[in-house]
């Protein structure tokens, strides 16, 4: 009787076993999934050669040259002139 | 498919991969300790080691088909298969393909084990101590974002994590319960053979 109890306790033992192998695969599957997703996400905001901007949205011009927008954005009241010169290499960026 | 989104899925499964790897080499260090508590049993181990194995192997075929197939660089099937064939960034690239190739030999003779034999199952999977640092010299120096704080960090982490299991096991040495009782055999069996 008393080695049927042990063996009785082994395989019940043995079985939560096995439940908790399952969990543990499908816990590191899932988190695997979400791990492309999120570090995918990560590596989109840490790439280099892409910087980060913020727009002022309450600039007051007091230039009597220019104005500006409820963007931030200044429009110049000084005429545009185009320029030509050789070209320039820029070095550096990647993805 | 955008071939931007194909670029970070790229990033993000090859750093889950890495995660992976690492956690099958700590894995396989533990269960050749025999590490095992009441609630953790040794086949535990060796089974979560298997599965994330499998695993790994899914998410490392994720990393290289996003990006052969994303546009921007071009990489071709050539460049997955044959190492040091990739025109871009030729030797870091080269040492991801022969980690890969490395590890699905792993794999692939761990499935076999019966037919190949133990002694040539763990012949090949001393390996692994080789595809794992290719793997991690890869992402250092592939990615284009190795040094950012998130990558390195990851990056430290599992080196921390292997490297302990490494250092713990040389420390431990061999816990073979039964190797007392093997190696008294043996020293009874070499004194008999004289006769």
């Amino acid at each position: 009787m008393e080695i049927k109890d042990t063996t009785q306790e082994r395989v019940r033992a043995r079985d939560a076993a096995m439940r908790l192998l399952n969990r543990l695969t499908t816990g590191a599957a899932v988190s695997a999934v979400a791990g492309v997703a999120l570090l995918g996400a990560f590596s989109a905001y840490t790439i280099p050669g892409t910087t980060s901007t913020t727009a002022g949205t309450s600039t007051t011009a007091s230039s009597s040259s220019s104005t500006s927008t409820s963007s931030g954005l200044q429009s110049s009241t000084t005429p545009v002139t185009s320029s030509s010169s050789s070209g320039v290499a820029v070095s550096g960026g990647s993805r | 498919m955008n071939n931007t989104v194909l670029w970070y899925a790229t990033r993000g499964a090859g750093a889950v991969s890495l995660v992976l790897l690492s956690a099958v080499v700590v894995l396989g260090i533990l269960s050749v300790l025999r590490v095992q508590t009441t609630g953790w049993p040794r086949f535990l181990t060796v089974g979560l080691h298997r599965n994330l194995a499998l695993m790994t192997l899914v998410f490392l075929t994720l990393h290289i088909v996003t990006a052969v197939v994303d546009p921007f660089t071009h990489l071709g099937w050539l460049a997955a298969v044959v190492p040091f064939s990739s025109y871009y960034r030729t030797f870091w690239l080269g040492l991801g393909t022969i980690a890969f190739e490395l590890l699905l030999a792993i794999v692939l003779t761990s499935l076999v084990r019966g037919f190949i034999g133990q002694a040539a199952w763990r012949l090949l999977h001393w390996l692994t101590y080789a595809a794992w640092p290719f793997a991690v010299l890869h992402g250092v120096g592939t990615g284009t974002d190795a040094w950012s704080a998130w990558l390195f960090t990851l990056q430290a982490f599992c080196v921390i994590a292997v490297l302990a299991a490494i250092g713990y096991r040389f420390m431990t040495g061999s816990r073979d319960p039964l190797a007392d009782a093997r190696s008294s055999f043996q020293g009874a069996v070499d004194r008999r053979e004289p006769r």
